[in-house]
């Protein structure tokens, strides 16, 4: 690991010593990639090396043949491509082919992808062709339709406060002078702000601008993909494989743990198996989630094509939140506490020990104005040792059996000089049956 | 049939003793179970606030980068989801498995040689009594290794609240029919070759050739040796013990309890063709010189 | 009780055995006697089933030998040439002993080893570890854990070389005593003075072929072409012996103390002849014997062509 570091710096000094900051960029033919990975939608590309394109299967994934630069950043040590110096989109058809089926023939054809809000956190759309155009107009409506509500908010504000400061400047001068204000203190109480308009509020995330590119939608298999220019010729270095995959499990649980003293470094619990261990300095904010099994290997290169994974090992990836959960926590003394998903505010603590601290959100009062910082299942930890059990139910009460898990305290100080002097009783024991031998030997 | 599992069953009385009498056997199972504290309070002393991460403690940030880097953080999550004891199993057993297949090696070889199975094979016995005599002494003191390693865990993770684990469970089994298995693989190497050197030469080319197919299937750097580990395993992965403790042990993670038991009956039968192939072998070599 | 035919036994294309016809039969000592390397260890070998025969036959308690069967190696008891004792030096001899009784399943092990230690004067050392065993303890020792189990046959390959005139005696008195009880004994050495004294019957191999094999009176007296006879007198004149050797039948004479050793050919009797002239001359015999011939004298004649392995004789010595 070190020694393959030390490798890419000493490789990455070179580069900047020859060529002066700037890493070698080769023109390349690239599928720039926009592969659904679950949750969403993450871009990646393959470049000519790469032999393997990984995609979920049953889901539309987007491919585009661009030629680009592509260079090697050896900081995070992987592939990236500059665009700003060349991105030129290339027209030509895609045959996708299988070993059961006759080739397919793919054009480019329009697209945008959505997500509505719901209940649940994902509920992607994909509309294509005339329909993209129609989705995304009828988002762009909404929004044309806010910004015109906006600026005519703006000048209903402006309009309401000059009023106001018409009236209070009339109130004062005519209490100056002796008059009688009621009437204007009258209108000064009916007297309301016009309400803010609210962003469209359908979408979580808002159709993409309409893009073109090839839609992939296959069952899971291997296929072989080349793309083809307008003249019939096959594009060099675009013969790649393509591997498509689905999940083995899903539906698991997973948990998002967040230590109170440090929010910036939540952790994950995966399998109903795993056990969280805490020092207990400090209580737990949990957000369960829905999570699905993929291979390893094939999910980080799905995500980034030159990424690294382990072809025999399954792992489970966070796809949404449980919605409208409760979490049943049983400590040791057997009194089961409910907790539900409650809004925290996540404060700087103040004077030398630079930290956070998770308080209540306190919607009326000191966090008037602002918005929570996390929602989630607040666990309360003791400091003694102890075992704390929790199961979740879903939004129908009902218990999810893979959102079960045990927290426990691992004591500090332990017994450790007691276990070290442990490891040793087999030497005594030798002792002893060596000293028995030698007596039965001498008589 | 019954002459040669007697003559067995009296060897391998002897044979127990034997090790039990000699500081090796204690010196192994004493460093297991350091090995066993080290794993154990480092895991501890990597924990805070948020749960257990490696990098908190500096044997296991060595471990676990090494381990990063080779075979993913996927790997490594997975290994220390229920706690240090499955791993602290595995490296804790080594001490003990390494001493007596080696010294078994050596033993079967060394008799061999000096004639000792001869003389025995003067009487009702033959070479595969010695041999199956070697074998069960490695099994009766592997079961005694594995309860002692059993014992320490338990007090180490009442001890520390943590929890011994489903997979450290089923791996106590499991380690017993994989090293058997590998046992079976000594004694095999004795038994082909003339003298102790070859022998124990032979075994440990035979465990490490295990261990690259076993690497090469959790091995993320693509290189030199997943190369060479993907040629071998389409070879003769089939014939490795450590290729069906991954089925049981994978079987075990994904909550099928089918391949957990297909693994280890497999185990068992690779054990016994391991020895029958022993046995023939030292039907044709004789057991003289 | 054994029976060979034509045993052959090739290493590589280097014959170890050839041709071997044994025939040992129940309660005798047999002795299969010849020089480093003849081959007697590769025949026993053989008749335990240990090594292959590359041809032959051999017939055991007489049935066609199987070397798979195991419950007929119970009835055997065999002393082998080298001891890997130092595979279980960190056994006391009585664990050791008991060890090789559980595999025999020897009935009442605990009273069987103590009477068979106490025969050869071990007692003391049953709790001692067998490694600090001097050479003739040890060979005891393996004496003892052949004769365990109450063995038929007895294989006993070179059961006295390297000890001390002491052991080679108790060990001879042993092998006398077991035999006397009916046990039939076959053992193989190349020190032929001492086999003379014990065998009743012998074989001699020499480079893997059978020389000989007969009972140990009529090998003597057939090998032999000349003989000796002792005679004893009050004294020896020392013109003597040289006179004697005047004689035509006399092929050579010498003085040994009083007595008178005179060599003659095998045919004829000279007994008479010899008083006459020696009363002649006023010597008057107080003894005439007739001396047999020495088993190593006789192997001498038959392998005399041999150089290499007089050499090898003369280095055993
Ligand atoms: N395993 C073997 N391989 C090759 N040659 C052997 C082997 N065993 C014995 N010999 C050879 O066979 C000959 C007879 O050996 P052996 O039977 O031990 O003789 P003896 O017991 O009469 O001294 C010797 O020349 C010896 O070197
Ligand atoms: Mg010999």
């Amino acid at each position: 690991m070190k020694g393959k570091a030390a490798g890419f710096i000493l490789a990455f000094c070179v580069t900047l010593f020859a060529f002066a900051d700037v890493p070698v960029r080769k023109e390349e033919f690239i599928y720039s990639i926009l592969a659904f990975n679950g949750r969403d939608y993450s871009g990646t590309f393959a470049r000519e090396e790469a032999d393997t394109i990984y995609l979920i299967a049953g889901v539309d994934n987007f491919l585009t043949a661009k030629k680009t630069f592509v260079y090697f950043w050896p900081i995070t040590g992987e592939w990236r491509t500059d665009t700003q110096g060349l991105d030129q989109e290339m027209s030509g058809t895609l045959e996708v082919y299988s070993d059961k089926e006759q080739p397919v023939k793919l054009t480019p054809e329009k697209y945008t992808y959505y997500n509505v809000r719901g209940v649940y956190e994902l509920n992607w759309n994909v509309a294509k062709g005339k329909e993209a155009d129609k989705v995304r107009s009828h988002y762009e409506d909404l929004v044309d339709e806010y910004w015109k509500a906006i600026s005519e908010y703006y000048n209903k504000r402006a309009e309401y406060e000059s009023r106001l400061d018409k009236i209070t400047g009339e109130i004062t001068e005519r209490r100056k002078r002796g008059e009688d204000v009621t009437s204007l203190l009258e209108e000064l109480k009916t007297m309301k702000p016009p309400a803010r308009p609210q962003p469209p509020e359908e979408y979580t995330v808002p159709p993409v601008p309409v893009k073109s590119g090839f839609i992939i939608n296959l069952p899971v298999g291997e296929y072989r993909i080349r793309f083809l220019t307008p003249d019939g010729f096959i594009m060099q270095g675009s013969e790649k494989k393509i591997v498509v995959f689905e999940k083995r499990r899903e539906g698991g649980i997973g948990y998002e743990i967040i230590p109170g003293d440090k929010w910036t470094r939540p952790s994950e619990s995966k399998t109903p198996h795993s056990v969280l261990y805490v020092d207990g300095t400090t209580d737990l904010y949990l957000r369960p989630f829905y999570q699905d099994e993929f291979n390893d290997l094939y999910y980080e290169k799905m995500r980034r094509n030159d990424s690294r994974g382990n072809p025999n090992l399954m792992k489970w990836v966070r796809m949404q939140q449980v919605p409208e959960a409760r979490i049943e926590m049983s400590p040791m003394d057997g009194n089961i506490t409910t907790v539900t998903e409650e809004p925290f505010y996540v404060e700087q603590v103040q004077g030398a020990s630079l930290g956070y601290r998770i308080v209540p959100f306190d919607a009326e009062g000191k966090h008037e104005g602002r918005e929570p910082s996390i929602r989630a299942f607040h666990i309360p930890i003791e400091r003694e040792r102890g075992v704390l059990k929790i199961s979740l139910f879903d939004r129908e009460g009902k218990q999810i059996l893979s959102g079960k898990r045990q927290i426990r305290v691992i004591p500090g100080a332990g017994f450790k000089t007691g276990l070290f002097l442990l490891a040793f009783v087999p030497l005594l024991v030798m002792g002893v049956v060596l000293f028995f031998r030698r007596k039965r030997y001498s008589d | 049939m019954n002459l040669r599992i007697h003559a067995a069953r009296v060897i391998a009385r002897r044979k127990t003793l034997e090790t039990v009498l000699n500081p090796g056997f204690y010196i192994a199972q004493t460093a297991g179970l350091l090995l066993g504290y080290i794993l154990i309070t480092g895991f501890t002393g990597a924990i805070d606030s948020s749960g257990f991460s490696f990098e908190l403690n500096p044997v296991y940030d060595f471990v676990g980068r090494a381990m990063v880097g080779a075979f993913g953080r996927t790997f490594v999550d997975k290994l220390f989801s229920e706690g240090p004891f499955l791993l602290a199993l595995y490296i804790s057993f080594l001490p003990s498995f390494f001493y007596l297949s080696i010294n078994s090696v050596f033993r079967f070889s060394f008799e061999k040689k000096v004639g000792a199975i001869e003389l025995i094979s003067y009487g009702p016995a033959d070479g595969t009594s010695c041999f199956l005599a070697s074998y069960v002494k490695d099994i009766l003191l592997t079961l005694l290794t594995i309860a002692i390693l059993f014992i320490y865990f338990a007090v180490a993770a009442f001890n520390n609240n943590i929890v011994l684990g489903s997979r450290f469970l089923y791996s106590v089994p499991l380690i017993l029919f994989t090293s058997s298995a590998l046992y079976a693989y000594g004694i095999l190497a004795a038994v082909a070759t003339d003298n102790a050197v070859s022998a124990i030469s032979l075994y440990m080319g035979i465990v490490i050739f295990f261990l690259i197919i076993l690497m090469g299937t959790f091995s993320i750097v693509s290189g030199y040796v997943s190369t060479l580990s993907g040629v071998f395993t389409r070879i003769a992965g089939w014939l490795s013990p450590l290729f069906y403790w991954n089925l049981s042990l994978t079987g075990v993670e994904s909550g099928k309890a089918g391949f957990f038991i297909t693994g280890i009956v497999i185990l068992s039968v690779l054990t016994g063709i391991v020895l029958f192939a022993s046995h023939l072998i030292v039907g044709v070599k004789g057991v003289r010189k | 009780m054994i029976k060979t035919r034509g045993l052959v036994k090739k290493y590589g294309s280097f014959t170890a055995v050839d041709g071997v016809d044994l025939n040992i039969p129940t309660g005798e000592i047999y002795g299969l006697l010849g020089p480093n390397g003849a081959g007697k260890t590769s025949t026993i070998m053989m008749l335990l089933g240990i090594v292959k025969p590359t041809r032959g036959d051999i017939f055991l308690f007489g049935e066609p030998y199987n070397p798979k069967r195991l419950d007929l190696r119970k009835r055997i008891g065999v002393v082998p040439e080298n001891h890997p004792h130092g595979m279980w030096s960190w056994m006391t001899a009585y664990e050791y002993l008991e060890m090789f009784a559980e595999l025999f399943e020897v009935k009442d092990k605990e009273r069987r080893i103590e009477k068979l230690l106490s025969q050869v004067r071990l007692s003391e050392v049953i709790n001692k570890k067998i490694g600090e065993f001097s050479r003739g303890m040890l060979q005891k020792l393996s004496f003892v854990r052949a004769l365990l189990h109450d063995p038929d046959i007895l294989f006993l390959d070179e059961p006295i070389s390297g000890l001390d005139p002491l052991g080679i005696k108790q060990i001879r008195d042993l092998i006398l005593e077991e035999n006397r009880e009916g046990r039939t004994i076959f053992i193989s050495s190349h020190l032929l003075s001492e086999m003379e004294k014990i065998c009743h019957r012998v074989a001699i191999i020499s480079r893997g072929r059978l020389m000989a094999e007969d009972r140990m009176e009529s090998l003597l007296n057939n090998l032999s072409r000349e003989r000796k006879i002792l005679i004893d007198l009050e004294s020896i004149p020392s013109e003597l012996p040289d006179e004697v050797k005047r004689l035509s039948y006399v092929l050579d004479c010498r003085g040994d103390g009083n007595t008178l050793v005179i060599t003659v050919p095998r045919e004829g009797d000279y007994r008479k002849g010899l008083s006459e002239f020696l009363i002649k001359k006023n010597l008057i015999p107080l003894s005439i014997k007739e001396q047999m011939v020495s088993l190593e004298e006789a192997f001498v004649t038959i392998t005399k062509e041999n150089v290499e392995m007089l050499a090898a004789m003369g280095e055993s010595r």
